[in-house]
C-alpha cells in the first residue's frame, strides 16, 4: 500500500518517542523522581530538573484514556484524506494526565462524544513508521 | 544594590507613579498616553493575484506615511508585523519594505509576530525604540498573500492553510487542519461544558456580516447572510460550518507610532495608546485543562487595563481577533461582558451587532472583512476613534479595545498568545 498522506514530521528530540511507537509501546515523558507524566516533553514542573532533563525518560504508559474534546473534518484538506472524510480528530485525556491529539478510529461521527473511553491502537505503515491512534474501549 | 522607592506625579497619565526599589517603574502606569498612532494605511484587501506581500507592505507604508503628513525621510525605525518571515510559516525576505521605500532607518525589526498576533507585539517594540530615544517615528507594516497561496495549494488537491505547515508539526498524518482543528477542539469543549450551540456561533457570523455590509472596504460588503444561511453552509470541520471560519486575504496594513508630543504637530488626529498586555495558554498547558474553554485573556487584560486605568464599561468599541466565531464568544466571556458559558445567549440577544450595546468588530472582522492578522483589528479601532467609520461609525467612540491571538502550540493543538491593546482618541 502506498502512503499518500503526510508523513510524521519528527524533530531530533522526539525520535525516541516515535521509536517506541514503532515497537508498539505507547511511551510518554516520565519523571523518574516524582512519577509525573508529560506529553509532549517538558521539564518536570514539580521540582528542579537535572541538566538536559536527565531526570526524565520515555516510559511505557497505559495507552488508555477518554475523549477530552474532538473535531470531525468533513473536507479533505489533503488529497490523501479524500476517501476517509469525515473522520474524527480528537484530544485524548490519557489516564496519566496529558492530552494527546490523534484520530479516534472505528467510531462514526454520531458515536463520538466527550468522555468516550478509548485505547491506543498502532497503525503500521509499510514498515516505515507507526501511527498511534485510538479506538473506543469495548 | 538597593535603591530607595519613591512616588512621583506624572503629568501625562495624571497619576502618582511608584518607582520601585529594583526597577525604574514598577507597574507600567507611566506608559499611558505617552505614545500615539498617527498614520494609517490599508491597501485594497481580498483577492489580489500577482501582488507580493512586500509590495503590499510598501504600498501600505506609503499610504501610512502620507496619512500622517510625514515623508519617508522622517521614518527612522521600521517593524515588520509578520510571523516568522525568516523561515517559519510564511517565509520570505524580511528587509523588503524599508529598503524598497528607501527609509533612512536605524533599525528594521523583522517578524515580531506570533501567528495572528502581530500588531501589539509591533507596538510594544515601537514604544521601546521611542522610549530609548533611538527612534522618533516608527513604521509598523505587515502584509499577507494567504488567499493567493491557498489557490496555489488547491491545484495540488490541498485546501485551507496547508501552506502554513512547518517543521515539527504534530497532526498532519492524522489529518489535523490548521487552524480549524485547533479552534474546533476549543469549540467542542465549550459546547460540552456550557451547552453552546451552532446557531449561537451563527449569531456571531450574522452580526459581523451586518457590520461588513456597512463597510465598503469589507470583502463581504453587499453580501448579507441570515442564521439559516449559516446553518445550511457546509460543515468544513465539525463543529464549524463554512460561515464560522474567517476569510483568507491578500493585503497590507501599516501605521506609524510616535511620542505624544510629536503627534500633536501632525495633520491627523492622534490615537493614544493607553495600555497593552499579553497572555500565553502554554503557561499552563496541559495540566490546567480549563484552558480549552477560555483564552489567555486574564493577564493580558489585567496588565492593559491597569496601565490604562480603565474598566470594562469604559470600552466603547471592541475589535476582537475572530479567526472563528467561537473566538468572539470566548472573549465576550473572558473580558467579562457576560459570565463564562453565557457568550452564546449573549450574542443571540443582539448585543454585538449594529445598534448593540457593545459593538464588536465594526468593520466586519476577520470573518467578513479581511484577515491580516490583528492588523485588521487595530486598523478598525483607529478608524473608529478617528471618527472615520462612515455608515458603521459608532457614535462617540472614545476608547477602543483591540485584541490579537495566535501562535500555534502544535503539539497541544492550541493557539497560545492573546494580546490586549487599549486605544483612545
Amino acid at each position: 500500500m502506498t502512503w499518500n498522506k503526510p508523513r510524521p514530521n519528527i524533530p531530533e528530540d522526539m525520535k525516541l518517542f516515535w521509536a517506541g511507537i514503532k515497537e508498539h509501546k505507547f511511551v510518554l515523558w516520565h519523571c523518574k523522581v516524582c512519577d509525573a507524566w508529560y506529553w509532549p516533553p517538558a521539564c518536570c514542573r514539580n521540582h528542579p530538573n537535572e541538566p538536559y532533563m536527565g531526570n526524565m525518560e520515555w516510559k511505557e504508559a497505559s495507552g488508555r484514556g477518554k475523549v477530552f474534546t474532538y473535531t470531525v473534518p468533513h473536507w479533505a484538506f489533503h488529497p490523501g484524506f479524500k476517501d476517509e472524510a469525515p473522520y474524527v480528530y480528537a484530544l485524548i485525556e490519557l489516564r496519566e494526565g496529558p492530552l494527546f491529539p490523534s484520530n479516534v478510529i472505528d467510531c462514526s461521527d454520531e458515536d463520538i462524544k466527550v468522555g468516550l473511553p478509548v485505547e491506543v491502537v498502532f497503525e503500521d505503515i509499510n514498515g516505515e513508521f507507526t501511527l498511534p491512534k485510538f479506538k473506543p474501549l469495548k | 544594590m538597593l535603591y530607595e522607592a519613591w512616588f512621583e506625579f506624572d503629568p501625562i497619565s495624571q497619576q502618582n507613579i511608584y518607582y520601585g526599589r529594583h526597577s525604574v517603574v514598577s507597574d507600567g502606569r507611566h506608559f499611558k498616553n505617552r505614545f500615539c498612532i498617527v498614520g494609517l494605511g490599508v491597501t485594497k484587501v481580498g483577492h489580489l493575484p500577482g501582488r507580493t506581500p512586500r509590495m503590499l507592505e510598501v504600498e501600505a507604508a506609503r499610504l501610512a506615511i502620507e496619512d500622517a503628513g510625514l515623508t519617508p525621510q522622517d521614518v527612522d525605525a521600521a517593524i515588520q508585523a509578520q510571523s516568522d518571515p525568516g523561515g517559519g510559516v510564511r517565509p520570505r525576505y524580511d528587509d523588503a519594505f524599508s529598503r524598497m521605500l528607501g527609509l533612512p532607518v536605524k533599525v528594521h525589526i523583522p517578524g515580531v509576530g506570533r501567528g495572528g498576533e502581530v500588531a501589539t507585539l509591533g507596538i510594544l517594540s515601537a514604544t521601546q525604540l521611542l522610549s530609548l530615544g533611538i527612534a522618533k517615528y516608527v513604521l509598523i507594516a505587515g502584509a499577507r498573500d494567504d488567499w493567493s497561496r491557498s489557490q496555489k495549494i488547491r491545484k495540488e488537491g490541498q485546501r485551507g492553510q496547508a501552506f502554513l505547515e512547518k517543521e515539527g508539526v504534530w497532526g498532519r498524518p492524522f489529518g489535523a487542519i490548521p487552524a480549524a482543528s485547533f479552534h474546533g477542539l476549543f469549540a467542542t469543549r465549550h459546547m460540552y461544558e456550557h451547552g453552546t450551540t451552532s446557531r449561537q456561533l451563527g449569531a456571531v457570523a450574522v452580526a459581523e456580516r451586518q457590520w461588513a455590509c456597512l463597510n465598503p472596504h469589507a470583502y463581504m460588503h453587499g453580501r448579507p447572510i441570515t442564521i439559516e444561511d449559516h446553518q445550511s453552509s457546509p460543515i468544513v470541520v465539525w463543529p464549524f460550518h463554512l460561515l464560522d471560519i474567517c476569510l483568507q486575504s491578500d493585503g497590507g496594513t501599516a501605521f506609524i507610532v510616535t511620542t505624544a508630543d510629536r503627534a500633536k504637530d501632525l495633520k491627523t488626529p492622534p490615537v493614544y495608546i493607553m495600555g497593552l498586555g499579553f497572555g500565553e495558554q502554554m503557561a499552563d498547558l496541559w495540566w490546567e485543562k480549563k484552558n480549552y474553554t477560555t483564552l489567555s485573556v486574564e493577564t493580558a487584560k489585567n496588565d492593559a487595563f491597569r496601565m490604562a486605568g480603565i474598566e470594562l464599561k469604559d470600552i466603547d468599541v471592541a475589535e476582537f481577533y475572530d479567526c472563528f466565531t467561537t473566538e468572539v464568544i470566548f472573549q465576550l466571556e473572558d473580558y467579562g461582558w457576560c459570565e463564562k458559558g453565557e457568550g452564546g445567549p449573549f450574542v443571540e440577544e443582539g448585543h454585538i451587532g449594529p445598534g448593540g450595546d457593545i459593538p464588536v468588530n465594526t468593520g466586519g472582522g476577520l470573518l467578513s472583512s479581511h484577515h491580516l492578522g490583528n492588523l485588521t483589528c487595530v486598523a478598525e479601532a483607529i478608524i473608529q476613534l478617528r471618527g472615520e467609520g462612515g455608515d458603521r461609525q459608532v457614535k462617540g467612540a472614545e476608547v477602543a479595545l483591540a485584541t490579537g491571538h495566535g501562535g500555534e502550540i502544535v503539539s497541544g493543538q492550541m493557539c497560545s498568545i492573546h494580546s490586549t491593546l487599549i486605544l483612545r482618541r
